[in-house]
This record gives structure tokens, C-alpha cells and sequence, in this order.
């Protein structure tokens, strides 16, 4: 193989970037026909390196070659040109079209003016036979389920003349059944003579399915290694140095005290189909509640409509005592619901605002912030250099704007925010995502403090691991509804997973 | 970032774009065969006595005052995202329905001159509200539906000020509202002048003055100080977070639009109560435009409208004397419009120095990074 020219080769990659982790003197080569994985933390910087790679931005400093060619992306124009293709986390896929309209879209075959679609669809018949993808072009892409978007997504990239995938964290929106297949595919595609860059975290699927494996630590390269000798627990060093959090359960905290009661919630999306169908549970002081479910079932809408952000179309919200179906986000949160957004730079920052006034940020009706109608700079200053303080945000100061944190620190902050209004519920959602591993366990920490001091916690997380090891009752969403409640003491991630596709009723 | 160098960034940025402006204003001269040295002495060409002197500040101030509440009236829209292009029609429609109302009662001078500041005011926040609430409920971009009422406002206002409103008799040259009584109008600022010792201008200087500073650091202290300023600057730098940290996201537009409103019915009364007395054909026209141009020259904060709006009064007081050296007085409009482009273009540039400045010093913190001494490790290979 060595005559080969690798199918990409990155020599120092440098980037800097707002909010999230630099690259700095990244190195990595890829084989030709080879799964190679990028392996790291959450927030290590694998997603900026394959932006890098694709095009999406440029390096600061460093050099790419492909196939043993220096090449210089301005745009991903320039990166599929070159015969690289990238599948993304997030499918961009356009619901109301055919799986054949999906893949020619930006890339139209014409004859004339005319469309040429009995040509694409010759072509998509070639892909999806030899790769083993198994496509109906005719099917609308809103009745495909999530395993079947992805090979849509991985034929529109083959489609553009691809030989070298991308694919980002793949697996994340799968459940284990659905990974099994991926991988089936990502084996076609390698025995036809294709090279896969695989994205992820999770060790066991990297050992499984592939060739060679780069480590990425806080953003830069640390090693490669063997998937066929490395242990798992070899490469969880590798990717998170030496200390390695841990989740061990406590003895319960729970108490009989009902703070949230939830009942028959349900909420309408414009179309009129239920998002949230008839939700009923409840939360109690000393509680944690997880809910569990591949993204998109609804938890997103759940927890946003207890917040007070949704309409509901029926069922009935009790916040202790007292029926909260009525009131504003406003009131909610003075009454003491605190809330981590699961997208914390859209719904939880203002980023070219300096971390004082993000500390007011959901707290503009309650001291220290305010004073009457007036804002209390310097009290707020000072609430902001306490909890940069307690919960270790990492910043030169008050006055830095937030776009200049990293993830994890801006998550760190807004943990200490709303927790520092004595809330009685917090509701959690994705807490811990895109956050270094150190920032990780802190976060955990908190949780669980929170916990034993009464809160009642909800957690909505796609970390099996987080939501098994923090709740004490975990329930399980799939298209809108509970569709199990289960005993986080003795479930494994392998049977939540069968549960969160549907496939235990 | 110390003070030093944030102060130095702020005023960096316009005093470049002021330099660039001028640089492309005289190649506009040059190009129209004058000369750019003259058309910058007649800029400065305040006369030689103290009297023509203080009456150039004075029309620079006149032009001001009104422009500085026009750019007041936009940045409270710009500061939450919404672009309230209806100040035009707003001051126009405030300013006949003040002048009408004001000439058809009569109160104590006082009473009198608050009810006309009251009558402009709502006027203006009515007719931004409409634009508000068809946002809110139906969803109307506010940049289309406020463009649209500003026809609408100059087609009521002319409708108004020629049949119901009309004042002057009829066959006679000016159209105009009946003039406000004596009760009804505002005293000029030249006997304070002449307190101070200066010379009397042979304008008055416009006693809406000390209003409009009034005014502008209430506006000020809303914005940066208060609760209901937070939530307002929260919604225009991230929407979303601000309805997830409880700000109501409708009712904050329905607000902004009516104190923007409210504001923009003040443009017109620096004129009608100190200077013409009435609403006619020939009342000052434009300035809910140059609003929109004097606001992002401050980049919405009350002090830096204050220097656009200055500067604009000082480039437009010079359109006269351009004229008198043979300098089409376009020019100043040439001059205007380059100062706006290149400040927005400049204060962009400052905006992303600023960011990156802020990521660096965020980049050399310690948890970037990683750890010094450690080297990169190979395993089973």
C-alpha cells in the first residue's frame, strides 16, 4: 500500500473559531479503501477538522492533500470537485420531495432545459445496487425513517461523484439496530473501493467497524491507533487523558412531594399532527426524570411547552399546587423553574453580549439583577463573578463577551444562572452536550447536588449512558408519546435502544 | 479588552469612515471640474463675526434637533431588529393632527404646549402600533406594512391639510393649518444666548433644544439601565433566547413600535412650535429617512445619534454656502450618503476585530488547548 498516495493526508492543521474548540497542529493520513476513524470527546474539535476538510472554512495554518495533491478548498464546492462528500450530523434533506429529487437537488441533470431524471434515475439505480443502499426513488423522503434518510444522504453524496465520505457522528441519531446496518453499508462501500471517514465518540462502534483510528484531544491529534489490539479503555485514555468520569449511582433522594404534574400535554404542529401526544408524568422533589428517545420524537417540544414556550392543545400543567397551564415563560421562572436549553448558543446566550448581562438573561425580573425597574450592574457583575467562581467558568472576566467561551464554559455558566435562583424544578435538556469531558463530569456533579438538595430535575439527554446513570425514573419517547417507563438500575443501553425504536411493542 | 483600547475601537471605526467619505467626496468634486479645497473651506466657512458665527451654530442645531429625534425613533426599532421605515409618515401624520388640535384649543401655556407634545406623541405611536400589531397577529413584515403607511400617512396628512384641516382661506398661495396660539408656542433659546453673552442669531434657536436632550438620555437610561431596555436589546441580539429567558416576543414588538412611534410624532415639533406655527405645504419633509441614516451612523446609542445628527446639520448648513462658490450643493447629499455607506461597512469591520479579539483572549485561557509537555502517543501501530 505504501506506493499509494494516501487518499488524504492533513499536515498541521490550525483553526480558530468561536465558541468551540480550536484545532491546533492537527496531523492525519488516510488510506486509500480504508474506515478511518476520528475519535474524541464531544467538543474535542473533530467537527471543525472535517469542515476544514470539506471546504466549510478555511485552516489557519497547515496544508491538505488529496491524493498525494496539495489542494486548497475555498468553498464545498471545491472539496466534491476533488471527490470528497460529507454526510452530516443533521440531515439537510427536503421532506415533501422523492428519495430521486432529494439526491438530484443542487446538482440537476439536464438535457436542455428539460430535467433529466430518467438518466438520474439510472444512476441512483447503479449507486443504490452496488453499495448495497437499497433506495425506492420514488418514496417521499417524510415517510422514510431515520437509518433510510441517512442512505439517502450517503447516495447523494455518491451521487456527486464522492470517493472519499465523510460521515459525522453517524450513529448518534441511530439506535443499535439501525447502526448494524450502517455499518453493512460502510463495508460496501469499502469493498468498492471507497474511503469513509467516520466521526464519533463511542468506542465500541469505532473497534467494530474500523481500519485505522486517530484520537483527537482537546483539538488537536494525540495518536492513532489499532482497532484489532487497542482496548476500549486504551482509547478512552487516549481521548480523555488520565482521569475518566464516573457515573455511579446513589441512593435515592426521591421524596413523595409532586413538584411538576404533567397530564394528557399534548401539542399540535402547524400541520395539525401531535408533536407531544398525551404525555402524562410527574416529577417529584429529589427526583431526576429521563426521558429517553431518539431525537425528534418530541422531547424537544415537551420540555419547551413546560417552559412555556409552545401552545398546548390540551392537558393540564400543575407546578406544585398551583395549575401553571396558563402562565408565561416569565412566570414559570420566577416561580422557580430553571431551564438548560438543549441549544445553548440559539435559546440560552446572548453571544456578543459580555457574561454580566447573560447572568440577567432569565433572571430580568428577579434580584440580585434587578432593582425595581432598573438593572443592578454592579450586583449583577458581582452574582456573575460568583458563580464564574462556583461553577469554574473559565473566562479573563465579567466583561468578556460569551461568543469567547468555549462550550463548555458557556454551559457552565448557564448552569450556575439558573440554578442560582433556588429553583424547585430544573429541566435539563441535552446538558452536557458538545462540552469537554472535564466540564462534563462537573456538570454531573451539579446534577446530582441539585438533586440530593431537593430539585426536581428533568433530563432529556441522547447520552444512554447520562440518562441511565443520573435518573431515577427514566421513560422512553417515540413519536410523541411515553412509550415505556423503565428502571434505570437495571436497563442497558442495548434494551432502552430496542425501546426507543419501537420494536419491544 | 482594557477601556483604552474598546474606547479607541469605537471611535477608531467612524473617524476612519469619515476620512474614506471625504476622500470619495473629492474625487466627486474633482470629477465635476471644482475643486474638493474649496467646497472643504466653504464647509468650514462659519463668517468672520462672532454674530454670523453663532447663527451657523445655530442653523446647525435647528437642522439637528429634529434629526436627532429621527434617529431616537428608529434605533429603539433597530435595537430589538425591526425596521421601522414608517417614521416618515409617523412625524407627518403627528405633526397635522398636533397642529390641528393645537390651534383649535386654547389652555394654558403649559397645559397648552403639553397636550400638543401628547396629541404628536400618540399620533405617532398609533400608527406605528398599526404596523405592531399586524406583525404580531398576522405576521406583516414591519419594513413592508411600515412603507406602506407612509403613503397612506402623506396621502391622509395632504387630504387633511386641504379639506378639514385647511386654515388659510380659500384661493390663497399657502396651504397651511391655522397657526397655534401664543399659548401653543415654545420660546426660542436666544434670550439664554444673550444671558451668556453671545451675539442673537438672526434665526432663533430652537427651543425644542432642551427637550430633545431630555429626551435623548431618557431614551438612554431605558435602553442601557433598565429592565424593559434589557429585554428590548436581549430580543434584537438573539430572539430566541429572549423569549426562553420570558420576554413576550409579541408583546415586545407591539411596544417597541409604539415608543418608536411615539418619538418619531415628536420630529415635527421643534418647527411647528418654535418656528412656523403651522402644518402647511412647505413643513419639513424627509426627515424619517435621514432618521434611518442618522441612527446607524450612532450605531443606535443616544450619543453617537447625536453626533450624526450634528454632523448632518453641519454638512447640510453648508449646501448654501456650496452653491455661493459655484459648488452644486448635491454635493453635501454625495457627502452624506458616502459617510453612511462607509460607516456601516467600517462599523462591521470594528464588530468583527472586536469578536476576534474577544475569541483570542477567550483562546489563551487554560482550557484551551492542550496541556504543554504533552506529547503525542502511538499505540499498538
Amino acid at each position: 500500500m505504501n506506493d499509494v498516495p494516501p487518499a488524504v493526508e492533513l499536515r498541521g492543521i490550525t483553526k480558530r473559531f468561536p465558541g468551540v474548540v480550536a484545532n491546533s497542529d492537527i496531523n492525519l493520513v488516510v488510506r486509500r479503501s480504508e474506515v478511518h476513524a476520528i475519535v474524541g470527546e464531544n467538543g474535542a474539535g473533530k467537527s471543525t477538522l472535517m469542515k476544514t476538510l470539506y471546504g466549510m472554512h478555511r485552516p489557519d495554518e497547515g496544508t491538505i492533500a488529496v491524493n498525494g495533491k496539495h489542494v486548497h478548498f475555498k468553498s464545498p464546492a471545491d472539496a466534491i470537485a476533488a471527490g470528497i462528500g460529507m454526510v452530516h450530523q443533521h440531515f439537510m434533506l427536503a421532506d415533501n420531495f422523492t428519495v430521486l429529487e432529494n439526491i438530484v437537488l443542487g446538482s440537476e441533470p439536464r438535457t436542455g432545459l428539460a430535467l433529466d431524471f430518467v438518466g438520474a434515475r439510472r444512476k441512483l439505480a447503479e449507486i443504490s445496487t452496488s453499495y448495497g443502499l437499497d433506495l425506492e426513488p420514488d418514496a417521499l423522503v417524510e415517510d422514510l425513517g431515520v437509518g433510510d434518510r441517512q442512505r439517502v444522504e450517503i447516495a447523494k453524496v455518491l451521487y456527486r461523484g464522492a470517493t472519499t465520505l465523510i460521515l459525522d457522528e453517524p450513529t448518534a441519531v441511530l439506535v443499535p439496530q439501525e447502526v448494524d446496518e450502517l455499518f453493512g453499508n460502510l463495508a460496501e462501500l469499502k469493498s468498492e473501493g471507497l474511503t469513509v471517514i467516520f466521526i464519533s465518540h463511542k468506542l465500541d462502534e469505532v473497534r467494530r467497524v474500523a481500519d485505522s483510528i486517530t484520537v483527537i484531544r482537546r483539538g488537536t491529534t494525540v495518536g492513532t491507533a489499532d482497532p484489532n489490539s487497542v482496548t476500549a479503555r486504551q482509547l478512552a485514555e487516549m481521548m480523555v487523558g488520565s482521569e475518566l468520569p464516573t457515573l455511579e449511582t446513589r441512593d435515592s433522594t426521591v421524596t413523595d412531594e409532586v413538584v411538576l404534574g404533567v397530564e394528557d400535554l399534548t401539542v399540535l404542529l402547524p400541520t395539525g399532527r401531535p408533536v407531544v401526544d398525551s404525555v402524562s408524568f410527574q416529577v417529584r422533589r429529589g427526583e431526576v426524570v429521563g426521558i429517553a428517545g431518539v431525537e425528534g420524537n418530541g422531547q424537544s417540544e415537551l420540555v419547551e411547552t413546560i417552559m412555556g414556550l409552545h401552545e398546548l392543545a390540551a392537558g393540564t400543567l400543575r407546578f406544585g399546587a398551583e395549575d401553571m397551564t396558563g402562565w408565561s415563560t416569565r412566570q414559570r421562572r420566577e416561580s422557580g423553574v430553571g431551564f438548560i436549553p438543549e441549544d445553548r448558543q440559539r435559546q440560552g446566550m446572548l453571544l456578543d453580549a459580555p457574561l454580566w448581562e447573560n447572568r440577567i438573561l432569565g433572571n430580568q425580573t428577579r434580584p440580585p439583577a434587578v432593582k425595581g425597574i432598573f438593572i443592578d450592574r454592579s450586583a449583577a457583575r458581582k452574582d456573575c463573578a460568583r458563580i464564574m467562581q462556583e461553577y469554574d467558568v473559565r473566562a479573563p472576566g465579567c466583561d468578556t463577551l460569551a461568543v469567547a467561551l468555549s462550550g463548555g464554559n458557556q454551559q457552565k455558566l448557564i448552569v450556575g444562572r439558573e440554578m442560582s435562583g433556588n429553583p424547585k424544578l430544573l429541566i435539563a435538556a441535552h446538558p452536557t452536550r458538545g462540552v469537554d469531558v472535564g466540564a462534563q463530569a462537573a456538570i454531573w456533579e451539579l446534577l446530582k447536588d441539585a438533586r440530593s438538595a431537593g430539585l426536581a430535575i428533568i433530563l432529556v439527554s441522547a447520552d444512554l449512558d447520562e440518562l441511565i446513570g443520573l435518573s431515577d425514573t427514566l421513560y422512553v419517547m417515540l413519536r410523541g408519546r411515553l412509550v415505556a417507563q423503565l428502571d434505570p438500575a437495571d436497563v442497558t443501553p442495548e434494551q432502552l435502544g430496542i425501546h426507543m425504536t419501537g420494536a419491544a411493542a | 479588552m482594557n477601556l483604552v483600547r474598546r474606547v479607541g475601537l469605537t471611535l477608531f471605526a467612524p473617524t476612519l469612515a469619515l476620512i474614506v467619505a471625504l476622500a470619495i467626496s473629492a474625487i466627486v468634486i474633482l470629477a465635476i471640474g471644482e475643486s474638493p479645497l474649496v467646497a472643504l473651506r466653504e464647509l468650514f466657512n462659519f463668517g468672520d463675526s462672532s454674530a454670523s458665527q453663532i447663527q451657523a451654530v445655530t442653523v446647525i442645531l435647528n437642522r439637528a434637533i429634529p434629526l436627532f429625534l429621527a434617529g431616537l425613533a428608529v434605533s429603539i426599532g433597530f435595537r430589538m431588529g425591526l425596521f421601522n421605515i414608517g417614521v416618515e409618515g409617523q412625524y407627518r401624520l403627528a405633526t397635522i393632527m398636533a397642529a390641528w388640535v393645537g390651534s383649535a384649543i386654547v389652555l394654558p401655556a403649559p397645559l397648552h404646549l403639553l397636550l400638543i407634545v401628547v396629541v404628536a406623541m400618540a399620533v405617532g405611536a398609533i400608527w406605528a402600533g398599526i404596523a405592531g400589531v399586524l406583525k404580531v397577529t398576522r405576521g406583516v413584515s414591519e419594513v413592508i406594512s411600515t412603507i406602506m403607511l407612509n403613503f397612506i400617512a402623506i396621502g391622509l396628512a395632504s387630504y387633511l391639510l386641504t379639506g378639514p384641516f385647511r386654515g388659510t382661506p380659500e384661493g390663497s398661495l399657502t396651504i397651511a393649518t391655522e397657526d397655534l396660539p401664543e399659548s401653543g408656542r415654545l420660546a426660542s433659546l436666544n434670550g439664554l444666548l444673550g444671558q451668556l453673552g453671545l451675539a442673537q442669531p438672526r434665526t432663533d434657536l430652537s427651543g425644542f433644544l432642551i427637550p430633545a436632550i431630555v429626551v435623548g438620555v431618557v431614551v438612554a437610561v431605558v435602553v442601557k439601565r433598565t429592565r424593559f431596555g434589557f429585554d428590548l436589546r436581549a430580543s434584537g441580539l438573539n430572539p430566541a433566547a429572549a423569549t426562553t429567558s420570558g420576554v413576550n416576543a409579541k408583546g415586545m414588538v407591539v411596544k417597541a413600535m409604539l415608543i418608536s412611534g411615539g418619538l418619531a410624532g415628536l420630529i415635527g415639533l421643534p418647527d411647528l412650535l418654535g418656528d412656523t406655527y403651522h402644518y402647511g405645504t412647505e413643513f419639513t419633509s424627509g426627515l424619517g429617512f435621514l432618521g434611518i441614516a442618522v441612527a446607524l451612523l450612532g450605531r443606535n446609542n443616544p450619543l453617537g445619534i447625536a453626533f450624526g445628527a450634528l454632523l448632518f446639520g453641519f454638512l447640510d448648513r453648508a449646501a448654501l454656502s456650496l452653491q455661493f462658490a459655484g459648488i452644486p450643493s448635491q454635493v453635501v447629499t454625495i457627502i452624506q450618503g458616502t459617510i453612511v455607506l462607509a460607516v456601516v461597512i467600517a462599523n462591521e469591520v470594528a464588530r468583527r476585530i472586536a469578536i476576534r479579539q474577544a475569541e483570542r483572549s477567550g483562546a489563551n485561557l487554560p482550557t484551551a488547548g492542550p496541556p504543554a509537555g504533552e506529547q503525542p502517543a502511538t499505540v499498538a501501530t
